[in-house]
């Protein structure tokens, strides 16, 4: 025990129970005569406050805490209106915050264009503001230049800071007494890149965990799967099911084999899950299972082979059962036509034209009475993405899942078919038109002014409010301009060309900034 | 031309930023911003002191705006309780960009008015003040009771200070804010409002902070040696007293020191602070002579109003100041108008961490009471953390409080820069670096 910890000890029992500690003599203190406790610990206490303050330390931050400092910057930075424009956007957005996203993610691509970086100081809130929006964080790079870079590395990928233990203060304790230092342990932020945080990952929290996977699932599928793989057998049922379904994301033919592992799973959530992964590779052992007991059930009939008969499947084997199919409940009749969808999902699609013998326009026209087996075609459709079956099933069903399989050129002029073909759709479109590349072609423009100004359009165009003002050409400014000095009573769809009108002006202001 | 335009010389026309500057809130100023275009502004103009305009609000008559760009002090005949209020700044914006409110137009009657208006009640407000000066007698009772309810305070202090740690300062943390803040009231009402303010901020410190006892013993320790020096203040030279004086809060009136001096500049603008305790607002500014000393210029504004428009960290600023008594580094005011020479390329010679901390030593045995400090560090590096530190080139380190790390990093790159910070209990605030030839504010 030092004097300070005796003096602390006695202050917070208080001197009616524990007198002061002896003044340090090795302090040169030679204290007055009939001192009562009280002064003699307040007297103390004054000397405590000097001294510690006359004999503050400086701490010793461990040298691997202090990071390597940034390369130059070769590109000039953005000055005069660019800068001026990108600070007003990030400090005091004159616009809603849906389009200032936007006009950032515009001015970032400007920047690149004009061969300028961001100004230094704006680096913090841009890369903050980027954090969960990911229109502008695709478009970081390469503006943010040199510097960003060096700041988002030192961010780490899971954006973890270091946390030393030291409270903040630098107290007498540390100081006076002992002349100790306090350090700054650095831990390393989670990058995934050598064996070492392999093992980390496995300490994670679940739900951080996930995250941690998904991420690593979308920049390297293969090191994800990996790292899945060599922990499987300690993780618990609901982690591996949490955790599996991220593979949703990238699947791969390689995945297959940790995917059937799982369909032997003790947990039946992770064997569904399985089951519904394997459901996307139609060149999976899985799906030959599933062809195979697919192709039996299935004839044409007639003289001129216009129509399918399709049988139904009958009780589950011990294989079947293990890929998903349902077994026979207890109680109930067995559901076989639920039973069928399964067996549709699974099984590659080229069944239906070998045994029809047609390409998959003419096999949907056999199956024209066929609702329910169309609704499971369409699922296994959309789940692999399979763009000749999809464009085929367009003409049978305008469902928004196989809209979203279709390259964008061709989804554009999808929808505006859509449209065009009756308005009782519209309602089914305006969701997918956020994910349409930008800006869009003056005929899709065109229709969707057409639908949000007609009589009962207000609803629609709140439905497309946020997007709506990147999304439209140039061109159609204009014609907004117009629609706004039209009378209208409906706020909302006010609102929402007021926005079209500023986000183009604001866009035109940054490029001439950029000039 | 107005009776104010004689007392200040021409103004430069503002700049944005400082308009920006003068704005209460973000709000405010976002609300400006859509007010700032000619549509419905007329009659405005401006002159050496003086902006002036009207703006068709929501009524039928146009709010009447007249801003004193010398004091600065505003006038609006909106109802907004916001002040400046958006219309005010709107004005200023519109004149900042040389939109409207050109020289040139004859004072508008409403403008003029106010002006004189304000200059009269100024005028009353100095020949109240001299009045009061006039009477020595007077003044030397008024004094006498001051200290003898100072007197009393200090001792009922010192009281409650031994019965402090006689019950322990572990049974003082269970008892409620509101035992403190009757603590508090009683100094306030012995004419001791420094004392008071340090009692409050402990009855929340004793809570939020996690070494709460050594804070609490050695402030119990600074406030009894406060009450031994209040009882030997004849023994004090006078610029000790006078920083016991501001300790605990007997205000030294801005017009004895207004008199006292005028230390030409150039005066180098190192940095400034601004801190909101919840009940009034402080700007600190830190300014260096030629001569290498620190002074700081103090300003305080309540909740809701603006502070004055902080000046520019390295600018060089052609002005008087006046210091208040004390130690250095003093407390000082202006006493001329400001005019800005230009921007320094760098804060000067700068020290290490080592010796900064030596300087503090130093410092605390000349005046024990002050907690702040500034210093100017030289070549030191950002070290991320939390929270995070600054490194000299001797693999010294010092945590830093009040600023963003991020904003730090990105503006050095992990180089070595100066910095000038406030030393403040063993943590730096940084208030301004200096990067490739500019002082920059993080």
């Amino acid at each position: 025990m030092t004097w300070l910890d005796d003096l602390r000890a006695a202050a917070l029992v208080g001197t009616g129970r524990h007198a002061a500690p002896a003044p340090p003599a090795e302090l040169g203190v030679r204290p007055p005569d009939g001192l009562s406790r009280e002064e003699s610990l307040l007297d103390q206490a004054a000397l405590a406050d000097v001294a510690t303050r006359a004999a503050r330390r400086p701490l010793d931050v461990e040298a691997s805490a202090l990071p390597q400092p940034a390369g130059p910057d070769d590109v000039p930075q953005a000055d005069g209106d660019a800068a001026r424009l990108l600070d007003l956007l990030l400090t005091q957005p004159p616009v809603g915050l849906e389009l200032r996203n936007q006009l950032v993610a515009d001015w970032l691509g400007l920047a690149e264009r004009a061969r300028r970086r961001v100004p230094h100081r704006l680096l913090p809130a841009l890369l903050t503001l980027a954090e969960n929006k990911a229109v502008i964080a695709e478009r970081l790079d390469p503006a943010i230049g040199t510097r960003g870079r060096w700041l988002q590395d030192l961010a780490g990928p899971a954006g973890a800071r270091t946390r030393p233990s030291m409270t903040s203060g630098g107290m007498a304790s540390s100081a006076v007494a002992s002349g100790t230092t306090a350090s700054s342990p650095a831990e390393s932020s989670l990058a995934m890149s050598s064996p070492s945080q392999f093992e980390q990952w496995i300490e994670l929290g679940s739900a951080e965990a996930t995250a941690v996977l998904q991420r690593l699932r979308r920049n390297d599928p293969n090191v994800a799967r990996e790292l899945l793989t060599r922990h499987w057998d300690n993780l618990g049922a609901r982690e591996r099911a949490a955790h599996l379904a991220v593979f949703a994301l990238n699947i791969q033919a390689a995945d297959e084999e940790l995917l059937e592992r799982a369909l032997d799973d003790k947990a039946k959530t992770v064997r569904e899950i399985a089951a519904g992964l394997l459901d996307r590779l139609p060149g999976s052992s899985r799906a030959q299972r599933m062809a195979a007991r697919l192709r039996p059930l299935l004839h044409v009939k007639g003289l001129l082979r216009k129509q399918f008969e399709i049988e139904l499947p009958g009780t589950p084997d011990a294989a079947a059962l293990r890929d998903g199919i349902a077994a026979d409940p207890r109680t109930r009749e067995p559901d076989r036509l639920g039973r069928l969808d399964t067996i549709i999902r699974g099984a590659p699609l080229d069944v239906w034209t070998s045994a029809s013998g047609r390409d998959p326009e003419g096999t949907l026209t056999l199956l024209s009475g066929e609702a329910r087996v169309i609704n499971a075609i369409v699922e296994a459709a959309v789940l692999r993405a399979d763009v000749d079956w999809v464009r085929a099933l367009l003409d049978v069903r305008s469902d928004a899942r196989l809209l979203k399989c279709l390259p964008p050129g061709e989804r554009q002029d999808a929808i505006v078919r859509l449209i065009q073909s009756g308005t009782e759709q519209a309602l089914a479109v305006m969701p997918l038109l956020r994910d349409l590349p930008r800006p869009w072609g003056t005929p899709l423009a065109n229709e969707v002014l057409a639908l949000i100004t007609s009589k009962k359009g207000g609803y629609l165009a709140a439905m497309v409010a946020d997007f709506l003002p990147s999304a439209l050409p140039p061109e159609a400014a204009e014609q907004c301009r117009r629609l706004l000095e039209r009378a209208d009573n409906d706020a909302p769809r006010r609102r929402v060309f007021r926005d079209v009108v500023q986000y183009q002006s604001f866009r035109q202001s940054l490029t001439e900034a950029f000039r | 031309m107005s009776v104010a335009s004689g007392r200040m010389s021409t103004m430069a026309r503002w700049t944005e930023e400082r308009v920006i500057g003068a704005a209460p809130d973000q709000s405010s100023i976002a609300a400006a911003r859509k007010l700032a275009r000619p549509g419905p502004w007329s009659d405005t103009g401006s002159n050496d002191v003086l902006v002036w305009g009207k703006c068709q609000g929501s009524g039928k008559t146009p709010y009447q705006v007249s801003v004193d760009i010398a004091a600065p002090a505003y006038r609006c005949s909106c109802p907004s309780r916001k002040f400046p209020c958006k219309h005010a700044l709107a004005l200023l914006l519109l004149w900042a960009r040389g939109e409207a409110a050109e020289s040139g137009t004859e004072t508008a009657d409403f403008a003029e008015e106010w002006a004189a208006q304000r200059a009269s009640r100024s005028a009353a407000r100095e020949q109240r003040q001299s009045d009061q000066a006039a009477d020595p007698a007077a003044q030397a009772k008024r004094l006498a009771e001051r200290l003898t309810l100072m007197d009393a305070g200090i001792a009922d202090f010192a009281r409650w200070l031994t019965d402090l740690v006689r019950t322990g300062l572990a049974s003082a943390r269970t008892q409620p804010y509101s035992w403190w803040d009757g603590v508090a009231a009683r100094l306030v009402d012995a004419q001791l409002p420094g004392l008071a303010d340090q009692v409050r901020a402990m009855g929340s410190d004793v809570h939020a902070r996690p070494d709460w006892a050594d804070h609490l013993l050695l402030r119990a320790g600074r406030w009894w040696a406060l009450t031994k020096a209040w009882t030997l203040r004849d023994q004090l030279s006078p610029s000790e007293f006078a920083d016991l004086r501001a300790t605990l809060g007997w205000a030294t009136a801005s017009a004895d020191v207004q008199e006292t001096e005028a230390i030409p500049g150039p005066w180098l603008v190192l940095g400034a602070h601004r801190s909101d305790d919840g009940r009034l607002q402080q700007q600190r500014t830190w300014l260096r002579a030629p001569d290498g000393s620190f002074v700081v210029v103090l300003d305080f504004a309540a909740q809701g109003q603006a502070l004055t428009v902080p000046q520019l960290a390295g600018a060089v600023l052609d002005v008087t100041v006046a210091r208040y008594p004390g130690s250095a580094p003093r407390r000082a005011m202006f006493t001329s108008p400001i005019s800005p020479r230009g921007l320094a390329a760098s804060l000067g010679e700068g020290c290490s961490i080592a010796q900064a901390l030596d300087a503090e030593a130093a410092a605390v045995a000349l005046s024990p009471w002050r907690d702040r400090r500034p210093v100017l560090l030289s070549g030191v590096r950002v070290c991320p953390g939390d929270p995070g530190w600054l490194q000299d080139e001797f693999g010294d380190a010092l945590p830093v409080v009040d600023a963003s790390l991020d904003s730090l990093l990105a503006l050095t790159g992990g180089h070595p820069v100066d910095v000038f910070c406030e030393l403040d209990e063993g943590r730096v605030r940084p208030l301004s670096l200096v990067v490739d030839g500019s002082v920059v504010v993080p």
